[in-house]
This record gives C-alpha cells, sequence and structure tokens, in this order.
C-alpha cells in the first residue's frame, strides 16, 4: 500500500496569498492619483505626485507581488528554505504595505516625519527580507542560471533599498546629497537589476514549462545575468568623478539597454516555437511584455544618444509607463495566473490523498475573465502611452489602469476563493471515503 | 518485466507530468527505476519523493533536457 505523499515543504497558501491580494490595491491607488491629477502628473519625473505615483506601481505593486512569488518560489522552484518564513512574510508583508503608505504620505504631504519613520522602518524589513532571501539562495544545493538571476537580482534589490534609504534620509533631515545622481542609480538597479534580472530568471523556468517552448540557449542564460549586473555596476561607477565620462556612460548604458533586447527577442522567438499554439491569458501579457521591453530599450537608447531629450519631460513618463505598465505590471499579472492555481492545486493535492482526484488548475479562474483583464491592460498602456503627446487621455488612461486591477483583484479573490471552496469539498469527500472503512465489511454479515 | 518505465514531461502543461509521476509511483515495483524526461529540476517533486522514501538522481541531456531516474529505497 502505497503510503499519502508528503508536500511538507511547501509554505502554508496564505503566505504568497496575501502579498498578491494587496498588490492590485496599489494598482488601483496609483490609477486614483492619475485621476486626481490629470496631466499635472506628467510634468517632470521629480515632481512629489510622479515620485507617489512611481513608488506605488514600484513598491506598492511590483515589489508587493515580487517579493510573495519569491518567498513561494524558492522552495518550489529552488530547492530553497526560508529562515522563519511566517516571521519574515509578516515583517515583509507589513513593510511593503505600510512602506508603501509612508512614502506615499511623504512625498505628497512633502513632510519630513513620514520619510524619518520610512526608513528605518522599511530598511529593516526590506533589508531582512533581501537579506534571508539571499542566504537561502546561497545554501540551496541547486544550480544553474536560474539561481545565479535571482542571487545577482536579490543583490540588486540591496543596492536598491540602501539607495532608497539615502534618498529617503535626504528627505527626512535634509541632508544635502547628489540627489538626482544617487535617484538615476537608485532606478536603474531597482528596475534593470532587480526586477529585470527576476524576470529573466523566471523566465528561463516558466517560459519554457508553461508555454511549452525549448529551453532558452545557454549562451545566453549563461551570460545574460552576470553582463548586466558588470554594466549596471560599471555605469554607475561613472557618476561618481565629478569630471564625467559622459561617452563611457552612454556607451554602458546602451550596451545595458540592447542586452535587454536581446533577452526579450529571444524570449519572444521562444514563443513563437511553442508546441502547443493555444493563445492564452499568460502568453498575451509575456508577449505584450517583452515587446513593451524592446520599445523600452530602444527608447533608453534614443534619449541617450540625444543629451537634450531629458528636458522633454514626456520622456521619464513615457518610460516610466513602458516598463512599470508594459513590462513589469503585465509579466506580474501573467503570473499570478500561473502560480495562484498552481498553489491552489498543489495545496489540495496536500490534503487530498492517492486516487483522489483534485480539481484541474484550469479550474481556479476562468479563462475569459483573465483575457477581459489582459484587454483592460492594454488599454490602459496604450491610453497612458498616448497622454504622452496628448496629456487629457491622462484621464481614461488612469481610468483603464484602476480598472485593470480591480479585475485582476477580483479574478485571484476567485482563486482563493476557489481553493477554500475545493478544500471544503475535498474534505468532505474524504470523511465520507474513510467512514465506511471503519465499519465491517458488507460481506462480514453487518447492513 | 524489466523494462525501463518512461514519462516524457517536456510536451505537457503542469502539472500533468508531476500527476502521471505520483501515479506511476503507485504501481512501481520495488527495484523497477522511472524515468521522468522534463526541461526544468522538478524541486516540488524531489521533495515528495524525499519524504517518501524514493531516490532520485538526474542528469541533464546537451539539449537541456533534464533525465530524473527515481527508484524506491
Amino acid at each position: 500500500m502505497q503510503p499519502g505523499l508528503s508536500f511538507e515543504q511547501a509554505p502554508p497558501i496564505s503566505v504568497p496569498f496575501r502579498f498578491f491580494l494587496t498588490a492590485p490595491l496599489f494598482g488601483m491607488a496609483a490609477g486614483l492619483l492619475l485621476l486626481w491629477q490629470g496631466p499635472a502628473a506628467l510634468a517632470s519625473r521629480w515632481t512629489s505626485v510622479a515620485l507617489a505615483l512611481t513608488h506605488l506601481l514600484a513598491v506598492g505593486f511590483m515589489l508587493q507581488a515580487m517579493c510573495g512569488a519569491m518567498l513561494q518560489m524558492l522552495p518550489v522552484a529552488a530547492g530553497a528554505n526560508i529562515w522563519q518564513p511566517r516571521r519574515v512574510t509578516h515583517l515583509t508583508h507589513a513593510g511593503l504595505t505600510i512602506g508603501t503608505l509612508l512614502l506615499l504620505a511623504g512625498f505628497l504631504a512633502e513632510q519630513a516625519l513620514f520619510f524619518r519613520i520610512a526608513v528605518p522602518f522599511m530598511t529593516v524589513s526590506l533589508g531582512a527580507f533581501a537579506l534571508i532571501v539571499l542566504v537561502a539562495l546561497f545554501r540551496t544545493p541547486a544550480q544553474g542560471p536560474t539561481i545565479i538571476a535571482l542571487r545577482i537580482a536579490v543583490f540588486s534589490l540591496i543596492v536598491t533599498i540602501s539607495l532608497g534609504a539615502t534618498l529617503a534620509t535626504s528627505f527626512g533631515w535634509q541632508l544635502a546629497l547628489p540627489l538626482t545622481e544617487i535617484t538615476h542609480i537608485h532606478a536603474a538597479w531597482g528596475l534593470g537589476g532587480w526586477s529585470l534580472l527576476l524576470v529573466a530568471g523566471v523566465a528561463y523556468l516558466v517560459v519554457p514549462m508553461f508555454q511549452l517552448t525549448p529551453p532558452y540557449p545557454a549562451w545566453l542564460t549563461r551570460s545574460f545575468s552576470v553582463t548586466l549586473f558588470f554594466l549596471l555596476s560599471a555605469w554607475s561607477v561613472t557618476w561618481l568623478p565629478l569630471q564625467r565620462p559622459d561617452g563611457l556612460q552612454v556607451a554602458l548604458a546602451c550596451a545595458a539597454a540592447l542586452l535587454a533586447v536581446v533577452f526579450a527577442v529571444v524570449t519572444l522567438r521562444l514563443q513563437g516555437q511553442r508546441r502547443r499554439k493555444v493563445i492564452e491569458p499568460t502568453l498575451l501579457f509575456w508577449r505584450l511584455a517583452m515587446a513593451c521591453l524592446v520599445v523600452a530599450a530602444f527608447a533608453v537608447i534614443l534619449q541617450q544618444l540625444n543629451p537634450g531629450a531629458e528636458d522633454y519631460a514626456g520622456v521619464p513618463f513615457l518610460l516610466g509607463v513602458l516598463l512599470m505598465v508594459g513590462v513589469f505590471m503585465p509579466v506580474i499579472s501573467g503570473m499570478l495566473y500561473k502560480i495562484m492555481p498552481f498553489l491552489n492545486w498543489l495545496h489540495l493535492q496536500r490534503i487530498g490523498k492517492p486516487g483522489l482526484v483534485v480539481p484541474n488548475m484550469r479550474q481556479m479562474i476562468p479563462e475569459p475573465r483573465m483575457m477581459m483583464q489582459f484587454r483592460l491592460h492594454l488599454a490602459a498602456l496604450l491610453l497612458l502611452l498616448g497622454a504622452v503627446p496628448l496629456p487629457f487621455l491622462v484621464y481614461p488612461g488612469g481610468l483603464a489602469l484602476i480598472a485593470s486591477c480591480i479585475w485582476l483583484e477580483w479574478n485571484l479573490i476567485v482563486a482563493a476563493r476557489n481553493f477554500a471552496r475545493f478544500s471544503r469539498e475535498l474534505e468532505e469527500r474524504l470523511a465520507l471515503e474513510q467512514a465506511p472503512s471503519t465499519l465491517p465489511r458488507p460481506e462480514g454479515g453487518a447492513d | 518485466m524489466g523494462e525501463e518505465r518512461t514519462i516524457d514531461g517536456r510536451g505537457l502543461m503542469p502539472p500533468e507530468p508531476m500527476e502521471l509521476t505520483l501515479t506511476a509511483l503507485d504501481t512501481l515495483p520495488d527495484g523497477e527505476e522511472l524515468l521522468l524526461l522534463l526541461y526544468v529540476e522538478p524541486h516540488p517533486l524531489y521533495a515528495i519523493l524525499r519524504q517518501n522514501g524514493y531516490t532520485h538522481r538526474s542528469q541533464t541531456r546537451p539539449d537541456g533536457t533534464v533525465e530524473i531516474y527515481i527508484k524506491k529505497n
């Protein structure tokens, strides 16, 4: 007789779900802020509104979902165990949620007090998360390009947090620091280091797995993360001297952007070679993201080659929309639509026993609902990009962003509710199956 | 029987390969090996195997296919 297979290594399902269910709320908040501020949101990347918007999306939505996914992915995809998973979860979730609100209040109210609270609070909670995850990634026996990409991604997160804390310290205590330079480096490590490398590391695993494509070519997976890390490091150093080596800085930035193009094009080509030519929401989200990554990278190159481009305020807004609304939000949405159903399935397996059929992954979130969110998100992206030449489009763009995030939130709630329903049904069936076995068998005489 | 039991999970959508593997392990005779072919290292499966008295070894082919051999302890 086969013993029931156990699934003890997976952390409780509430661990990742709380992050996933919180992230869209901050996306909605960003949409509301766009509606409230209107075209003023596009005026410059340095206004408090632009900074608040950026952090609602980058920390509130992206980092929130990415940390949740990381805590879940490490045991599942890398065989790495997190130290004290429950405590780390509480601390990280609080750090991200309250931290985003503190930053939002700090930027919008322009009050030093909020930054003075945010600095120790976010440094401790997010710093602890990053260090604990980094230790887990170095202790896992697993090897391969995903592990290397994730290690560099988490290291980049530590750089991003440190620079963010430095910036917030200067806001909180009015210190004279080279804010422009630090902001450039902070943003580059946050988006190009942490976010892009996390996406790449995850892509090496999930694109072939869920989209049934051939594996990523070894030349790319071996070199991408390490090369990007060196380019980012060298580019960051070029900001240090008073006499900046402008030519070298531009060359390094363009090389990093081209590297991102290579990753995106390889991903798009692999998806073109997938064995099942089914169009499903996660595939569409990924393809949209990779197309936007190509466009964003060329926009960076054009901006670098035309030094005057910085003066046109539409350029940073365009890049921000392309990268956050175009690249990272779609990848995250697409991945959540695989991660949540997979976690449901894995945890339902834990309740069941061999021979008891568990509902399949496709039953967790109805596909038409996910497709609807894709359309809403695409509309939000196009309208917000259109707002660069036609600022009034920021209003329908903001509305579409809110609608997309409400739809995402509802789809994730449906998945969570389905988990509760299916687990209840499984337990009932299990109880029914076990009940007769305690009675004498029919041929034993008793009725 | 002696013939090798193989599950080719490379063309299947997760979690199908894991479902097929767990089902096949139910009827795997002692001493026989199950071969699973995938494009990734299936860590959740490894955890389940370890906790349920199975050993596994894996090797990667040049095309990126991971061969996972599973046997009861």
